[in-house]
């Protein structure tokens, strides 16, 4: 019981945050409406049972991502006084689109779904154990995409003039 | 149940906001909202089947892609916005065909 009320509420947390994400007209605004967003995102991964994960959602996203965004808006962001800093284009269509696969991803994705909602018991020893055994590929590939994205960014962003 | 519902309302929300942003900063952040919606649905689906250390390693290793994606993408606003001086998404036709 408790846990339903709980997930409803960060729920509505999440939404809220998205809402703002999509909607909002002030560039600030909008980072904060993804800090909340991903805050509770990283809640309702707790609340299932997933600590871990909630813990790297929160150090990778909220420390990483966010400040990476705050400097890109600060670099960037030219404000013009009396406007909007952000603009959307708002489309009646795009909107039932998106409404409509939202509707298909609960239809596909129904029958699979179990009836019960449970609490999975994780615990750090076997995920460290899984990545650094089966899944020891996966993680490889993992670090060398890292490895690639951060040439990437250094190319694309300090790249000219040598 | 309801965190399939939850899932797919944050992916529309996510999607729409992909499709009507005219900032490059309001997509990059949409596109963030976009990948949260699965993984929420991972999770929620390893906690109904009661999953454990497997779920947790794949949400690990999307979280890292979509770190390595945010980089890359705010890297390229950041490149593109220093040498068009505009962050606004219908302004850049030089590729157009």
């Amino acid at each position: 019981m408790t846990q339903t009320v709980v997930l409803w509420l960060l729920g509505a947390l999440a939404v809220a945050g998205a809402v703002t994400v999509v909607t909002t007209r002030e560039v600030m605004r909008l980072a904060l409406g993804l800090g909340v967003f991903l805050l509770a995102l990283a809640g309702l991964f707790a609340l299932f049972g997933f600590g871990f994960l909630a813990v790297a959602e929160v150090f990778v996203y909220v420390g990483g991502v966010l400040i990476l965004l705050l400097f890109a808006i600060m670099l960037v962001h030219r404000a013009t006084p009396g406007e909007p800093s952000l603009t959307s284009r708002h489309d009646p269509f795009a909107a039932v689109a998106c409404a409509a696969l939202g509707i298909l991803f609960v239809i596909v994705v129904r029958p699979v779904f179990p009836a019960a909602s449970g609490v999975a018991t994780s615990s750090v020893d076997d995920m460290g154990a899984l990545l650094l055994g089966d899944m020891l590929p996966h993680f490889e590939l993992v670090g060398v995409l890292l490895l690639a994205a951060l040439v990437a960014v250094i190319s694309i962003t300090g790249g000219e003039g040598e | 149940m309801s965190v399939l519902i939850l899932s797919a309302t944050l992916f529309a929300l996510g999607l729409y906001g992909v499709l009507t942003r005219r900032d490059f900063v309001g997509v990059l952040a949409s596109i963030e909202v976009l990948i949260g919606a699965p993984l929420l649905l991972l999770v929620g689906l390893g906690a109904a089947f009661g999953g454990g250390a497997g779920i947790e390693a794949v949400g690990l290793l999307v979280i890292v892609l979509a770190a390595a994606e945010a980089a890359v993408g705010l890297a390229l606003v950041v490149a593109v916005a220093g040498r068009t001086r505009t962050t606004r998404v219908e302004e850049l036709t030089e590729v157009r065909g």
